[in-house]
């Protein structure tokens, strides 16, 4: 059993964007454990998950840090609140990233959120490219080493390479796709299809209210 | 060759494609950026190491802003950019959909004032300004920025100015003059 990635990404937004504002510590870390039995419970890599923790835990101690050396106020409670609310949405966001692909959570996000087939498939057809993308940054590197230049990242050069092979690419990919009959606008069968038991919408509904009311009173 | 669109609300497939490319790019060419950053975010000195590179994360919106001129390519570009982001590059989790959304939202506002008329050097100017407004009101709450004295909120400020006066604002203009001269554009 899981649930739906149209319906995680409304409790993640309807979570989330309150979170910004919420000033209650243990509400933060209540949020971190529930997503942490989430992860569990759907076997998300531990590693992962570590990794991640790991990567996040000096940006937390700059983040503490820096409101006991510049805060006002009751800056230890500060500093804790940014602490964990930093775990807080970083746990969040690895709820949906780490248990979902990200095909299943487009194609999703088509049949429940009225999302456009050219968005799903465009991104899709973008997010397959990623290995050229990272290629291609290597090479334009590369070459301009090799005729002794260094393309610095406040200079225009390498930014601009990289947008000329955007255009391109998405040139011959649009025109691929349409010659293996995409239609831009026109109804599509979708042959994708994923469960969406209406108890998760009021699941969706029930965590946010509850969230709301516990953060703000 | 294909050439953009010139409806001003239609996204064609390679309209996505492209931003979403660009996103991608941006997210790759941001990885180089990280080990300056990390150095810096561990200390105090993290939300100057956010706001000193704030401006690079802010690049993809006006970016798609001026190459496809299209009302909500700034905004759109800019969600597109944290979605690749959240998804292939993720340590900072929902925070980064958000963050897209009002930084899209704040770069949009500026062209949004010219009327969609002026994709040049004022249409950027006037995004950067409404960008930076936008977007250090959001860390006020987000990051607590609220908590700070008010000199730390000074230098943040004018750090951030700075930031994304520079790289969302002249950078991406030198981008675009040298894409205009390539004529691909037109």
């Amino acid at each position: 059993m899981q649930i739906n990635p149209s319906v995680l990404i409304i409790i993640l937004l309807g979570i989330g964007i309150p979170m910004a504002f919420v000033q209650s510590i243990p509400v933060n870390i209540v949020v971190c454990m529930i997503a942490l039995i989430y992860l569990a419970y759907r076997r998300a890599s531990i590693k992962t998950i570590t990794l991640v923790g790991l990567i996040t835990l000096p940006l937390a101690l700059g983040t503490g840090w820096s409101f006991i050396a510049f805060g006002t106020g009751d800056v230890w409670h500060q500093a804790w609140l940014q602490v964990t609310r930093l775990f807080a949405y970083v746990l969040l966001g690895m709820t949906l990233t780490l248990t979902t692909h990200v095909k299943d959570i487009l194609f999703s996000c088509v049949l429940h959120l009225h999302l456009s087939p050219t968005f799903a498939y465009g991104l899709l057809a973008a997010f397959n490219l990623l290995p050229r993308i990272q290629r291609q940054v290597k090479i334009i590197r590369y070459s301009a080493n090799l005729r002794g230049l260094t393309y610095h990242l406040w200079q225009p050069q390498l930014y601009f390479k990289a947008i000329l092979s955007a255009l391109q690419w998405s040139n011959d990919l649009a025109q691929g796709m349409s010659s293996h009959g995409f239609s831009e606008g026109f109804p599509r069968t979708m042959t994708y299809t994923d469960t969406l038991p209406k108890w998760q919408w009021l699941l969706a509904v029930v965590l946010i209210i509850t969230y709301s009311y516990f953060g703000f009173f | 060759m294909q050439t953009v669109q010139q409806s001003k609300a239609h996204w064609s497939l390679r309209d996505v494609i492209f931003l979403a490319i660009i996103a991608i790019f941006f997210g790759i060419i941001y990885q180089l950026w990280s080990y300056m950053y990390y150095v810096l975010a561990a200390t105090p000195l993290k939300p100057f190491a956010n706001d000193a590179t704030i401006g690079v994360w802010l690049m993809a919106g006006p970016m798609a802003g001026v190459v496809l001129k299209k009302i909500g390519a700034t905004f759109l570009g800019e969600i597109l950019a944290s979605v690749v982001e959240m998804l292939l590059f993720s340590s900072w989790g929902v925070s980064t959909l958000l963050a897209g959304a009002i930084q899209g939202l704040g770069s949009e506002l500026g062209f949004t004032f010219t009327g969609y008329k002026n994709w040049g050097k004022t249409g950027l100017a006037l995004s950067v300004v409404t960008s930076t407004i936008v977007t250090f009101a959001w860390d006020l709450f987000s990051n607590g920025y609220l908590h700070y004295n008010f000199m730390m909120l000074v230098g943040l400020f004018s750090v951030r100015l700075i930031s994304i006066g520079f790289f969302a604002g002249v950078l991406v203009d030198w981008i675009k003059r040298l894409l205009d001269r390539t004529g691909l554009l037109k």
